[in-house]
């Protein structure tokens, strides 16, 4: 049996050594790639002038394309690729169901209410910036399904408790619904051509207005996501026969269940208070992992974390670079990688 | 471990499943559950295993009243093998099995030799060795009841509950399984469809419309009044050609 156990063990070890490895690269390459294509060294080099005053010789306006807007928004990819697989990878664990994702649980639909009611309907008078409104819709929204489930699984929290599962999905479509109905209420009392549109672009997923501000909070609250996660990667595995299961298992299941939930809640409000509403990404990549690593979360963590942050750069260029002049809303991208992929991993896992 | 049911009572949205129960089960006694469907088997395991919060009445480990007890200790030494569970996750056998030391693990104490040796000892007892890295969803009905025995043999508790565990077992697999459970050294629950196996008992209860019917040794309760009464069939007792009672059912009442 060791025979078998030792490669396993070792395997997620060198896996860690190499994740910031593999993510520095592709923060890297997100940052050269672009419109005007830039050399690697220039990126190095502007990367050694901004952190150590190494003094390279580098054009300004390259220097200021690295530094002010390519960096910040490849870190900014990479943080909410990480936070939206990892909230795809807990939901779906801990409410036993592969399609939970943070769209199902009415935090994409809230967030954009909260926005459009900041910017469009004037909510807060201009003291309240977008992001504010995004996080606090996101939550609200979060809190209303929450709510709702309790309500329909009758408040049975002890004992039956893998139906209270199936009540917060059917709550989270109903929630999703309402928000993105209030949402295209007031598109359609009050925005004007020019507000709908930038609206539009923002409901599926923008980075192009990110800078080294929204840095500190994207990665603050992906990092303490991972960490969080994979400190619970026990409790989410106990998971598997369901949440009766786990508290056979010693799991305090309402505590680690509001704790996670709420902790992920917070992490896809903020997130999406950035950078709008992009899906598929919690959906898609922890399927694709477990595929690769599989179910269990000591590996599945890191590993959903880094394939969502480099999925996300890599769709960010993409989406900058597909049309000549144009750049696409990232959504449409993942969108458009992801539904494929998604219907691949139905097909597959019903086939098994 | 010592279980004392003090007037045990559950219901669900005031549908009383259980009432007024009181028993206890003595350290190391296996003690059998019987009673036709619904009439509350499973709802009582659920209680014994702390799963379930009674209505009313307490269930006592060793003194200590279960309700109060945390989690994790309560799962160090009571184990429960659920009727039906179930996963679509891609886990190995082995994985599954591994889940069962997670009240010994704690995010910062690792997966330790100990760990190992209890996971394979599990799979040894249930001969599910071989299948250690095949796929959960490749596995038999019975297949699976093995493992999730293996599992919850993995916990190493002081009270072992298993409901129903020879559902799906072909008969060989039923037998070891009872043999295995028989000489395990600790307090064990199990529910059990089959009479026949239940007079392997020390003690067993009898259960109707979620009432204790009665309880005590196999061959005082297993008797054919009872049996017509609880149960609604004809049943004769006689020797079988080792000596020990058998059963024989011959129609439904
Ligand atoms: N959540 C629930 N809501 C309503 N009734 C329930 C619920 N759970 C169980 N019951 C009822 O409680 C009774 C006892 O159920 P239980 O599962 O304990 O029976 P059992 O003795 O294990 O039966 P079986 O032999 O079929 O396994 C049944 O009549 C069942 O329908
Ligand atoms: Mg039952």
């Amino acid at each position: 049996m060791t025979v078998v156990a030792a490669p396993l063990r070792t395997a997620p070890r060198r896996g860690l050594l190499l994740a910031p490895v593999v993510l520095a690269l592709t923060i890297l390459a997100g940052t050269a790639i672009g419109e005007t294509r830039l050399p690697f060294i220039t990126v190095l080099q502007t990367l050694a002038n901004q952190l150590w005053e190494a003094g390279y010789p580098v054009d300004r306006i390259d220097a200021g394309i690295i530094w002010s807007y390519r960096l910040p928004r490849a870190i900014v990819a990479a943080c909410c690729g990480a936070g939206l697989a990892l909230t795809g990878v807990v939901l779906q664990a801990l409410l036993r169901n592969p399609l939970a994702d943070p769209y199902l649980m009415g935090l994409s639909a809230g967030a954009s209410t909260g926005a459009v009611l900041v910017t469009v309907a004037g909510v807060g008078g201009g003291a309240v910036s977008m992001s504010l409104g995004a996080l606090g819709g996101a939550l609200l929204a979060f809190g209303c399904v929450v709510v709702l489930a309790h309500a329909v699984s009758g408040g049975a929290g002890g004992g039956r408790a893998t139906q209270a599962a199936a009540a917060i999905i059917l709550a989270g479509i109903a929630g999703s619904q309402m928000f993105n109905a209030l949402t295209a209420f007031v598109i359609a009392r009050s925005a004007n051509a020019e507000q709908a549109r930038g609206i539009m672009f923002w409901l599926m997923g923008n980075l192009s207005g990110v800078r080294w501000e929204d840095v500190a909070s994207c990665s603050l609250v992906s990092i303490a996501g991972v960490g969080l996660c994979i400190w619970h990667r026990r409790g989410l595995d106990a998971f598997s026969f369901g949440a009766d299961g786990a508290a056979s298992l010693g799991i305090n299941v309402p505590a680690l269940r509001g704790s996670l939930i709420t902790a992920t809640a917070i992490m896809v409000g903020v997130l999406v208070s950035k950078v709008g509403a992009i899906g598929f990404v919690g959906l898609v990549v922890p399927h694709a992992m477990r595929f690769l690593v599989g179910a269990r979360h000591d590996r599945l963590v890191p590993a959903s974390a880094l394939a969502g942050a480099v999925f996300l750069v890599a769709a960010d260029v993409i989406s900058r670079v597909i049309v000549p002049g144009q750049v696409l809303p990232i959504g449409v991208v993942t969108a458009l990688v992801g539904a494929p992929a998604f219907a691949l991993i139905l097909v597959r896992g019903a086939r098994r | 471990m010592k279980i004392e049911v003090q007037a045990l009572s559950a219901r669900v949205h005031r549908t009383p499943l259980l009432e007024d129960m009181t028993f206890r089960i003595e350290p190391g006694e296996l003690f059998g559950l019987i009673g036709p469907n619904g009439s509350g088997k499973s709802t009582l395991m659920r209680c014994l295993a702390g799963l379930s919060r009674p209505s009313a009445g307490r269930v006592l480990a060793d003194g200590a009243d279960l309700k109060r007890m945390p989690a994790r200790r309560r799962a160090r030494r009571i184990a429960f093998v659920e009727q039906q569970a179930d996963t679509t996750d891609r886990l190995t056998v082995r994985n599954a099995v591994e889940l069962g030391r997670t009240p010994y693990l704690s995010p910062l104490r690792g997966w330790s030799e100990i760990d190992d040796a209890a996971v394979s000892d599990a799979l040894k007892a249930v001969e599910m060795t071989a299948f250690a890295t095949r796929l959960w969803h490749t596995l038999s009905g019975g297949e699976r009841q093995r493992v999730h025995i293996a599992r919850a043999l993995a916990q190493a508790p002081e009270l072992l509950l298993l409901d129903e565990p020879t559902n799906h077992l072909d008969i060989r697999h039923q037998l070891s399984l009872l043999d295995l459970v028989g000489r395990l050294p600790i307090t064990r629950v199990i529910a059990l469809h089959d009479l026949n196996q239940a007079t392997a008992c020390d003690r067993i209860g009898v259960l109707r419309g979620g009432r204790l019917f009665a309880t005590g040794a196999p061959s005082e309760v297993l008797n054919e009044t009872l049996l017509a009464e609880v149960f609604g069939v004809a049943a004769t007792r006689h020797a079988a050609p080792d000596g020990a009672p058998r059963l024989h059912f011959s129609h439904a009442l």
